[in-house]
């Protein structure tokens, strides 16, 4: 870059450099926090004799006066719960900051996320279902992520069945997703009320968090959207052009309406692969690429990576402040993630409006 | 040998939007490395035909090719790297940097995976620099000036490198000195690169001044076409865009100029010379409104009278532009009006009489209709059942049954007659209102 940037965000380095260094600290805070206290320097001994395969200090707990017994349950504990929690928390957050971003920009709209447009409560009406009717509960724990995850992905193809119509504005699109996700709530409150012994298991989803987190459900997870990351990533140019109108990305040579379903559809995706394991995570998607529009300019290939990275952080940030504030036990992350993505947001709308009388980031 | 195809070649094509006839039948060849004007009032068509050459809608009729190749045969990315789009404004919404925006240009000569190249930032550092924008690369799109700011989506427009440029109104929300400073840079560039312009502009002094060659569209029609000198007339101001203008010519640059005096409301309906007609209402107290725009919508020239001042039917006449013989409001029908109305009456091809409300003060008009009932198809309006028209004591009732009794059609509502004149006037072998017409 060689002329510095006045007024058009173009991204700094040093804001890159800053967030990954904070990032990494965030991440080595979090592995040694939890529903169990661990020594600081026992657990950065366990960490990194894990990661190194016994390389650096083969004795996990050297130096301290645990017995081989306590230490493994130890590094059970930072290992097996700890890690597989804080990378899910990575996952699912980098999946929701990126549908939101990727939403946001093929809407032309900073409101638009997973959660306003019904793709999440799509996956918690197919989780309920499956449970409250019974059906192959004796593998609950396999059936019910697959059903959020085809409830999200069918909500993410009726917009999109709606999207083909051929008179459909980005609005139209917008509005319909809007009113299915309060269909789809009262038909889920609907399912609940006939059956209150449901809707235990149920808040589960409707208030998300990270108690599925294993080894397994973190492969899965990271695989699914490592992939549909990547090929949502490879759409910034075209998202940059539709930024400028339908019409005028078409004339440059973008299939506007192509590029949109299959922005969608990605979307869509990688939500439905976050509420499978987690259930709804609110304002993760509609705050991390308010975030980074902020810090790096509105260049879509820029900011959707950094709204999957701010996304990650942001989720994981908000684990660690549940453990904070109530040691002992995670409490449903949705509950944090709007407590801190609410005002937040807010404060980006009022200081934007001048700028942008409609919310136009 | 084959000579290179045009850059534009449009044959007979017909677009429609519902019921609307947004072009019908226009043809337009437009030879590599022309300026071309569209030109035109509000709503005749130009906006979409510059979109069906961007392939933006499918036409009804006819084709449009670019280069040779139908425009739908091209892929949009094919087109995106044969014809660029000024839009008439852009919505811009985030504020990225002037160069990157530019950059975005390039999207159609880029592969998936590819970045923005070096040569790619020089290709749009010199466009920058041809728009006068050069210094501004670094800013935010939304912090240039409003003149700037459509240099810079000509910027992006040309970062394109098409050989074809289209440009809708854009010059439209700029001052005088923005409007002439862009298009001498469009018409610089399409001089120095060889670039087909075929831009849309309603000042036809600047079409004048930077075209080549004019095409004139009223009405979905193509009504002239030809260099500046040619097509500029105050017959066709009169005409197409029903003012009253005097041609001047500029001495210096040998090219003519307009000067607007006035709104004719005589010619105003633009189709007046290409449709049939006159079809006279006589009409009053509102009676005659539904028929004064029946008759407007299907293309008709339409005339009027004797109204009254003031009276829903002449402000309808006046709202559509449609010439009727008037008198000051209430009065009795003067004799002078009643000349003219006789006049506006000899001239029609067709006499529709409404179901107006008949007394002293116009029972005139009946009368006057009579001596043209059979020389001229006159169609009476019946009344709605129950509803009586008659407020002279007889002398109404009589003077419609006397038209009766001369040969006058009763038809039951307005509809029925505007149906009727439809029929009459196409089968009197006339060009049908949405006939193709030649200026």
């Amino acid at each position: 870059m060689t002329s510095p940037a006045k007024t058009g965000h173009r991204p700094r380095w040093w804001v890159a450099v800053l967030v990954a260094v904070g990032g990494i600290l965030l991440i080595v805070f979090s592995a040694l926090l939890g529903t169990v206290d661990i020594p600081v320097r026992l657990g950065l001994q366990i960490l990194l004799h894990q990661l190194t395969g016994g390389w650096w200090f083969p004795q996990a707990c050297a130096g301290t006066s645990l017995d081989p017994s306590r230490c493994s349950a130890y590094t059970f504990v930072v290992w097996d719960l700890y890690l597989p929690e804080l990378l899910l928390a990575l996952i699912v957050g980098a999946a929701l900051g990126l549908a939101g971003a990727s939403l946001q920009g093929v809407f032309r709209n900073p409101l638009a996320d997973p959660f306003l447009l019904g793709i999440s409560s799509g996956g918690t009406l197919g989780a309920a279902i499956i449970y409250v009717y019974r059906i192959g509960l004796a593998d609950a724990d396999l059936y019910l992520p697959a059903f959020a995850f085809i409830g999200s992905v069918a909500t993410g193809l009726l917009i999109l069945a709606v999207a083909r119509g051929r008179y459909s504005s980005v609005e139209t699109l917008l509005l319909t997703g809007v009113a299915l996700a309060n269909l789809l709530s009262a038909i889920l409150s609907l399912v609940l009320l006939r059956n209150p012994a449901g809707s235990e298991q149920v808040s589960f989803w409707l208030l998300g968090g990270l108690g599925l987190a294993s080894w397994e459900v973190d492969g899965i997870a990271f695989g699914a959207v490592l992939a549909l990351g990547t090929l949502l990533c490879l759409h910034g140019k075209e998202l940059n052009l539709l930024q400028l109108g339908s019409d005028v990305a078409q004339s440059s040579g973008v299939d506007s309406s192509r590029v949109r379903l299959r922005v969608i559809l990605l979307a869509s995706l990688v939500t439905a692969v976050a509420v499978a394991f987690t259930g709804i995570i609110g304002f993760v998607g509609l705050v991390s690429p308010h975030i980074v529009r902020r810090l790096a300019g509105s260049d879509y290939r820029i900011v959707l990576p950094a709204s999957a990275a701010i996304g990650a952080l942001f989720l994981l940030s908000a684990r660690d402040v549940s453990y904070l504030a109530f040691p002992g036990s995670l409490f449903p992350l949705g509950i944090f993630t709007a407590f801190a993505g609410v005002p937040f947001f807010l404060y980006l709308l009022y200081r934007q409006r001048r700028l942008t009388p409609m919310g136009g980031a | 040998m084959t000579p290179p195809p045009p850059a534009v070649r449009v044959r007979g094509l017909g677009v429609r939007f519902g019921s609307r006839v947004a072009l019908h039948d226009v043809e337009l060849e437009v030879p590599a490395g022309e300026f071309v004007v569209l030109a035109g009032p509000n709503g005749s068509g130009k906006t979409t035909l510059i979109r069906a050459m961007l392939g933006f809608l499918e036409p009804d009729a006819g084709t449009v090719e670019l280069f040779g190749r139908p425009v739908g045969d091209l892929s949009i990315r094919e087109r995106a790297r044969r014809v660029a789009w000024v839009p008439q404004e852009e919505d811009l919404r985030d504020d990225v940097p002037l160069l990157q925006y530019v950059l975005y240009g390039r999207y159609p000569h880029q592969g998936l995976f590819d970045r923005d190249t070096p040569e790619d930032r020089a290709y749009a550092l010199r466009i920058l620099e041809a728009v006068g924008l050069s210094d501004r690369a670094a800013d935010g799109i939304r912090s240039i000036s409003g003149g700037e700011r459509q240099r810079a989506v000509l910027a992006r427009a040309l970062a394109q490198a098409t050989p074809l440029l289209l440009l809708d109104e854009p010059t439209s929300h700029l001052d005088i000195a923005h409007q002439l400073d862009l298009l001498s840079r469009v018409r610089a560039l399409s001089r120095s690169e060889g670039v087909t312009v075929v831009a849309a502009l309603h000042d036809l002094n600047l079409a004048a001044r930077y075209a080549d060659r004019i095409v004139v569209l009223s009405r979905g029609h193509r009504v002239a076409d030809g260099t500046p000198r040619d097509v500029l007339s105050e017959d066709l101001l009169a005409r197409v865009w029903g003012v009253d203008a005097e041609l001047e010519m500029d001495s210096r640059s040998g090219l003519p100029y307009l000067l607007p005096r006035r709104l004719v409301t005589d010619t105003r309906p633009s189709p007046s010379a290409l449709s049939p007609g006159p079809v006279h209402v006589v009409g009053g107290g509102g009676a005659g409104a539904p028929l004064l725009r029946g008759l407007t919508d299907e293309g008709f020239r339409v005339t009027s009278g004797a109204l009254h001042l003031l009276d829903t039917d002449a402000e309808t006449a006046e709202a559509l532009g449609v010439v009727a013989a008037v008198e000051g409001p209430f009065a009795p029908l003067s004799a002078a009006t009643r000349e003219n109305h006789r006049v506006l009456l000899r001239e029609a091809r067709v006499i529709v009489v409404a179901a107006f409300a008949v007394g002293p003060s116009n029972l005139a008009n009946l009368e006057d209709v009579l001596p043209f009932a059979g020389r001229t198809p006159v169609l009476v309006v019946d009344p709605a059942p129950g509803v009586a028209l008659d407020f002279t004591g007889g002398a109404g009732d009589a003077a419609r049954d006397a038209l009766r009794a001369a040969g006058a059609v009763f038809v039951s509502d307005p509809d029925a007659a505007v149906r009727e004149v439809v029929r009459l006037l196409a089968s009197a072998q006339t060009p049908g209102p949405a006939a193709p017409a030649q200026g």
